[in-house]
């Protein structure tokens, strides 16, 4: 009885976080002092806080990699040479945003 | 006996009322509500008959100018852009008018621009007019609390997005009057027919519509006893929303002052 019940709970923790999870968005801004900042989040409104954030070359490997912040946002160094800024929410939930296309 | 002559009296106001062909709105005008990328967007405040393109009156320096910034689930973000306004002249079809205008950084979710105006004298209705005014702009798709009331003293919270509404969907917003419901409150509407040109700061000559009749340049809706009021977008572009003298004692400079609500909202056609 005990594990039906979890099993129920689990369940519908599942589906509440898949429902909430929607389209991702993840948007990037030059803060014209050498450093970008990027914003992420779900079109339903959800939180991206704790994403995981690659700036990648863009043959793929990974410069650096950090997460979103609490409110969603990510901010690094601009690279000097061309860069891909990746927003990895799992699998579906990919973003990736081409530093040449970041503009103020 | 009283209650005749009150009400020949509000027959009277109503009389005049009707024979002005359209109505005061405030605007808050910016070409894209609903941006695909963040970035520096015109804005400009006039006080305008939108439908015709007609009289714009002249505004005074507005007592707050401000954007509320919400994004997801974060605090929200409030800047006063008062200072940020440069005044402008611009042109209808029948005269000019003072106007104001700025540029604003938006980035991505929603931005709340609100307008809190100087009243204007309306010499032909003998009384004051004060247009509270927001436009929410959204940038990327994100949502932040477009539908919660930002404050202001007479508001219209919008209960669907005024951003992403297509052509025939319904619009239904709520007046509030310090953050209570106005029930039956009445609400002109009003369409955008002729498109503002941000580099002459003026109105296109031509409007996109006809309308049959003068009932349909200004039509008039009420709200029920919530206060929540609900229209079908028959036309792609800006629509004006209106609830109107909310508050029926108030007073400025010892004359009746209307106070008012504006919010717009932009369609699109599905194409």
């Amino acid at each position: 009885m005990l594990l039906k019940t979890s099993v129920v709970t689990a369940t519908l923790l599942l589906t509440a976080t898949i429902s909430q999870a929607h389209t991702p968005l993840c948007s990037c801004f030059d803060n014209g002092d050498e450093t970008i900042t990027c914003e992420g989040g779900f079109s339903d409104g959800s939180s991206a806080s704790g994403v995981t954030m690659r700036i990648e070359t863009p043959d793929g490997s990974v410069q650096l990699e950090g997460k979103m912040n609490e409110d969603s946002e990510f901010t690094f160094d601009k690279p000097k040479g061309d860069y891909v800024v990746m927003f990895d929410a799992g699998e579906g939930h990919k973003i990736k945003v081409p530093g040449k296309e970041i503009v103020e | 006996m009283k209650t005749k002559l009150v009400s020949l009296l509000a027959g009277a106001v109503i009389l005049g009322s009707a024979t002005m062909a359209s109505a005061h709105f405030q605007m808050i005008y910016t070409p894209e509500m609903a941006m695909t990328k963040g970035g520096k967007i015109p804005v400009k405040l006039v006080f305008t008959h939108p439908f015709e393109a007609g009289h714009t009156m002249d505004m005074g320096k507005p007592e707050q100018f401000f954007v509320v910034r919400t994004r997801g689930e974060n605090a929200p973000k409030r800047k006063d852009l008062l200072d940020t306004l440069k005044p402008i002249t611009w042109t209808s079809l029948t005269n000019s008018g003072k106007a104001w205008d700025t540029v604003y950084q938006a980035r991505g979710g929603d931005h709340a621009l609100c307008l809190i105006p100087e009243p204007y004298w309306e010499p032909a209705d003998s009384f004051y007019i004060k247009q509270n005014t927001k436009v929410i702009v959204n940038v990327g798709g994100e949502p932040g609390a477009w539908n919660e009331p930002v404050g202001l003293p007479t508001e219209i919270v919008p209960l669907a997005k005024p951003y992403d509404r297509w052509t025939g969907n319904v619009f239904q917003g709520q007046v509030l009057l310090n953050g209570k419901p106005v029930p039956n409150a009445e609400v002109e509407i009003e369409f955008l027919n002729h498109k503002p040109l941000l580099d002459s700061n003026s109105f296109a000559k031509d409007g996109e519509v006809e309308a049959p009749q003068d009932s349909f340049v200004l039509q008039t809706i009420f709200a029920d006893e919530n206060g929540v009021f609900t229209f079908g977008i028959p036309r792609a572009g800006w629509w004006g929303f209106a609830a109107l003298d909310l508050d029926p004692d108030y007073q400025y400079k010892g004359k009746k002052c209307s106070r008012d609500a504006v919010i717009w909202v932009q369609a699109k056609d599905m194409k």
